[in-house]
């Protein structure tokens, strides 16, 4: 909006170290304990789901595929 | 590594928990996402020749799994107008307990993002991609991926109350941070 560059300053607030050329800065940003307990959450979630058995169907699925494969190439 | 048949499927098999855990996240569905997972596999043999092999095969299965669940979404999305997400709907929703944090509360607060902002934390946040390589995988720009995450992050701070200055006040923040942290 001041496009004069003396005042520049009063621009520097509103960037944060290390944002980048995108719309980063105009986006809300969190404070980096709510960041972290998001983060924590969200990978807890998640691990709990990776971390469920494989269903047989995949297995049985890529093991099929495989026999078909070895019999087109003998 | 990228030698014909038996590390492939040894591979692809070991990808399939993270794919799913992708998908369920992706879909709100354990069903549906094991059909996406199923869908990807078969559509990742019959491309094989476009898999650059010493690229990353976790990335690439990603891409495919989250082009089929797009289309798949595009065409649901006519049949049925559902501007919520049908996939809010379908979770449990427990009565919230102040401003503890458990997965039900999350996962009902995941649902409610745009999807486009629930995938790119999942990739980021969860799946352990870089910002790059999510930024490949959904096709757009590293700036947007991260504006996505930023988004996704801020909303879910809020809907679980975990960012609620005012409401808590320091001390408060300073306590929930202690519970964090343990």
């Amino acid at each position: 909006m001041q496009m004069t560059g003396e005042k520049g300053n009063k621009l520097a607030r509103v960037i944060p170290e290390g944002s980048l050329s995108d719309k980063l800065e105009s986006d809300p940003k969190l404070d980096s304990t709510s960041q972290k307990r998001i983060g924590d959450q969200l990978r807890a979630m998640y691990d709990e789901l990776v971390q469920q058995p494989v269903p047989d169907r995949f297995r049985n699925l890529l093991d099929l595929l495989e026999e078909k494969d070895q019999e087109r190439s003998t | 590594m990228t030698q014909p048949e038996p590390d492939l499927r040894d591979a692809l098999l070991a990808a399939v928990p993270s794919l799913r855990a992708f998908a369920i996240s992706l879909s709100g569905q354990i069903d549906r996402a094991d059909d996406l997972v199923q869908d990807t596999l078969l559509r990742a043999l019959s491309n094989l020749h476009r898999f650059e092999p010493g690229t990353n095969l976790n990335a690439w299965l990603f891409t495919i799994l989250r082009n089929l669940f797009h289309s798949e979404y595009r065409k649901r999305r006519r049949e049925v107008e559902d501007p919520d997400g049908s996939y809010a709907g379908r979770l449990k929703v427990q009565p919230e307990q102040g401003s503890r944090l458990d997965f039900e509360d999350f996962r009902t607060a995941l649902a409610k993002l745009p999807h486009d902002q629930r995938e790119a934390l999942l990739l980021v946040g969860a799946s352990g991609f870089s910002y790059e390589e999510a930024a490949s995988i959904c096709g757009c720009a590293v700036g947007t991926i991260k504006s996505r995450v930023n988004r996704a992050r801020f909303r879910l701070a809020s809907v679980l109350n975990v960012n609620d200055v005012d409401d808590l006040g320091p001390d408060s923040m300073t306590r929930a941070a202690l519970q964090s942290s343990v």
